[in-house]
């Protein structure tokens, strides 16, 4: 309750900052997190080694012979790409959502995130890591719906691990060991189950979606309410808890809205969100059937 | 100009919205004959009515390794030492003679910089982005970072030809005019220099920028010798272009030759694209397309010279629609807008996007940029306004003000042999050539820092390399 009071609280503060945002000033100067030149490039030198390293590695060894019961799928071929529309029968809603989030995101939620990044990187990752562990519980569960129990058992391994040794999930001691994180949620189940994408859809405060991820987010929230680890998701603790991750998420997300300045960048960003989601249903699918889209369809129909 | 920003404009997208790959196509790059005839046929479907100097080949000096250069930019292990904290802040200005704001560009009210200021007294360095690019791009921080550790102040701005400019900062709304676009710079520059936080300590200033923007710091430069309102000292130019027309021109042809002028070719490319990267992602183990994915991807789905030009012209022609639509918009030109009835902030733009994709610059020019120009420079022709795209218009300054340099690569795609002479010949012994990089690859390596900060100190001699 105590947190429902808060926010109520907070709201008309919100709504003055929302306007006063929106008020015309003719400067304003920002200060930002300072950039780390030299770290990113030691980490981009790394990483370079990383894929060349993994690129030999495959090239040594010759992939596993196909299993008869398995026979790899076709590839997919240029017929097979969705058409270049999208399908976005609500689309004077969602650019009204998509105008709404840049606002908010530029007033609220950036710059709770640029104050978030001034805390010492050790503490962040540390908030990072506790979050990702919590996020196991749903894809422990989304994998056993998924009918993959290796997947599964992986995660609840990562999870056990982390939350004992990596006490409470601060640390990911379970990537040192060999077990990477591979998330997955309730949009993917259902796609794993041969749903389409459905309609675009932009939600507010999430951001760019499809319909199929509006009913992952929330049976991705119902799993972790009905579970309740740590009795984290009921009650007061839980505000503050949305909140943090919220702000976490943020501040590990890389897009900035309408930086492009582009008018277009409604359906550029539209565009390469469907056709990654598809990409990915493709890479799914072709654990499955092989699934042929119609290329006259408009994508995520 | 374009060729340049590839690289930004790839970082950029992954970056920003981690969703998009560079574009390839396996159509075009053809030899002999016959490619000659396929291409001059499809030239003359693309370049209708608008006469444009001759550009001369398609890719420029650049070869195989100049295209793969242009893309990927120098690697990580070959740029000049970084320091290791720049500080950083954004500031949003409102600038006066902007034009009334179309309801579309709503969130482009105010110019958008990027400031890092040192500690104590120090010279300042402006950096400009090249064409279609923000104040912000991976290169520009690249050269933010090597500034600022060498003891600059850094002011880093957008290119007169990003959205974002043209709304907020642009006194016609219509791109593409080396001195009037430059003359909007330097009046930003002004209004910017008046409003940096009073702690700053400026000691001297300098202007840089690269490809397109190299063009505008030394036409800053050349405005500012004879207002004299910002007391600007030296500009260096990195890989500029000497005709703005013919290198834009000669993207055109590479776009009609590698993608094909029509929705068909744009169609095609892009389901190639799509499944090409559908199957490598699905034969890799990954879970989710993120930016580490991505930048694995490229390698798989770039490979040959044709596919590196689909990029570079499609990362071009996707900046120009930009450029393109605010012209139309504000020129009231009405070639994809009606004037009377301009497009409101919730209306759809996907098929004023698609006719756009088709247009080449050859159409901007002549049915928004000319037209514009016509009528309100009254007396001035349609050659006079190509001439006017060159860099000769600061010919005397390049060639007698010691206090101009540049730096480009042998195989830049926006030049031609011509081109790249002219530049030799008129700054002398001011311009570093590098035998590598096509368009803008050197662009943080050791050597090229080294020598940007030699001749911002007024000490680099073409014979000390």
């Amino acid at each position: 309750m105590a947190g429902a009071v808060a926010m109520r609280a907070a709201l008309p503060g919100l709504c003055a900052l929302i306007v006063s945002g929106c008020a015309s000033q003719s400067v304003t100067i920002r200060s930002l997190p300072p950039e780390r030149p030299a770290a990113e490039n030691a980490a981009a030198i790394e990483r370079l080694g990383q894929m060349k390293a993994a690129a030999a590695a495959a090239r040594a060894h010759q992939p596993p012979p196909e299993s008869p019961s398995e026979p790899p799928p076709q590839p997919i071929t240029t017929a097979d790409a969705p058409s270049m529309y999208t399908y976005d029968p609500w689309e004077r809603m969602n650019r009204f959502t998509y105008r709404f989030n840049a606002r908010f995101d530029e007033d609220v939620f950036l710059p709770a995130a640029n104050g978030y990044r001034r805390i010492p990187a050790a503490v962040r990752s540390g908030v990072h890591h506790f979050f990702n562990n919590l996020s196991e519980v749903k894809t422990v569960v989304n994998y056993g719906l998924q009918l993959r129990p290796v997947n599964g058992l992986r995660s609840l391994g990562r999870f056990v691990i982390n939350s004992t040794v990596g006490i409470g999930g601060l640390l990911d001691v379970a990537t040192k060991c060999r077990l990477p994180f591979q998330p997955t949620g309730f949009s993917v189940t259902l796609a794993w189950w041969g749903m389409h994408p459905g309609p675009y859809l932009v939600i507010p405060l999430l951001g760019p979606s499809t319909l199929r991820d509006g009913v992952g987010y929330l049976g991705d929230y119902g799993i972790d309410y009905g579970v309740n680890p740590v009795n984290l998701y009921r009650g007061a603790p839980s505000y503050a808890l949305g909140v943090t991750e919220a702000v976490d998420t943020r501040a590990n997300t890389h897009f900035r809205y309408y930086s492009s300045a582009s008018p277009f960048e409604y359906e550029t960003v539209r565009f390469l969100y469907v056709r990654k989601e598809l990409i990915e249903d493709e890479a799914l699918h072709a654990w499955r059937h092989r699934k042929r889209q119609d290329a006259t369809v408009p994508a995520g129909r | 100009m374009k060729g340049g920003i590839v690289n930004d404009a790839r970082l950029r997208v992954i970056r920003h919205a981690g969703t998009i790959v560079p574009m390839l196509s396996r159509t075009g790059w053809r030899r002999g004959v016959v490619a000659l005839i396929v291409f001059a046929a499809r030239a003359a479907v693309a370049l209708p009515t608008v006469e444009l100097p001759d550009p001369g080949p398609a890719s420029g000096l650049a070869d195989s390794k100049g295209l793969r250069a242009t893309v990927y930019g120098p690697l990580p292990q070959d740029l000049a030492p970084l320091p290791a904290r720049v500080p950083l802040e954004e500031m949003d200005i409102a600038l006066p003679w902007a034009k009334p704001l179309p309801e579309v560009l709503w969130f482009a009210r105010r110019l958008r910089v990027w400031f890092a200021a040192q500690p104590g007294p120090a010279p300042l360095a402006i950096l400009i982005s090249g064409t279609g690019g923000d104040g912000n791009t991976q290169k520009l921080a690249t050269l933010r970072a090597v500034l600022y550790g060498a003891g600059y102040h850094v002011l880093t701005l957008p290119s007169p030809t990003f959205p974002g400019f043209i709304a907020a900062a642009s006194s016609t709304g219509v791109a593409g005019d080396l001195h009037q676009d430059s003359l909007d710079l330097y009046r930003a520059i002004e209004v910017i220099l008046a409003h940096l936080p009073s702690r700053v300590r400026i000691t001297d200033i300098d202007t840089v920028g690269y490809s397109l923007g190299g063009a505008n710091a030394a036409v800053v430069k050349s405005i500012d010798a004879v207002a004299g309102r910002v007391h600007i000292h030296r500009a260096v130019m990195i890989n500029p272009p000497v005709s703005l027309f013919a290198s834009m021109s000669r993207l055109d042809r590479l776009f009609a030759l590698d993608i094909g002028s029509t929705d068909e070719g744009i169609e095609r490319l892009y389901r190639k694209l799509y499944a090409r990267l559908a199957n490598w992602y699905r034969s890799s183990d990954r879970v989710q397309i993120d930016e580490s994915a991505l930048l694995e991807a490229a390698g798989a789905v770039l490979q040959t010279d044709a596919d590196f030009e689909a990029a570079i012209a499609l990362t071009f022609r996707l900046d120009l629609v930009n450029v393109f639509f605010a012209g139309d918009l504000y020129a009231g030109t009405g070639v994809v807008v009606d004037p009377k009835h301009p497009p409101h902030a919730g209306d759809s733009l996907e098929e004023i996007g698609r006719a756009l994709r088709r247009r080449p610059f050859a159409d901007y020019f002549d049915k928004v940029f000319a037209p514009y120009y016509l009528r309100y420079r009254p007396g001035t022709t349609r050659e006079a306004l190509l001439a006017d795209s060159r860099l000769d218009i600061i010919a005397e300054q390049l060639s007698h003000d010691p206090d101009y340099y540049a730096q480009t690569n042998s195989d830049d795609l926006i030049l031609d042999a011509v081109e790249l002479g002219w530049l030799r010949r008129t700054l002398g012994e001011r311009i570093a050539v590098y035998d590598h990089g096509g368009h803008l690859g050197t662009l943080g390596e050791r050597q090229q820092v080294a020598d940007l900060l030699d001749m911002l100190a007024g000490r680099w001699r073409a014979q000390s390399r």
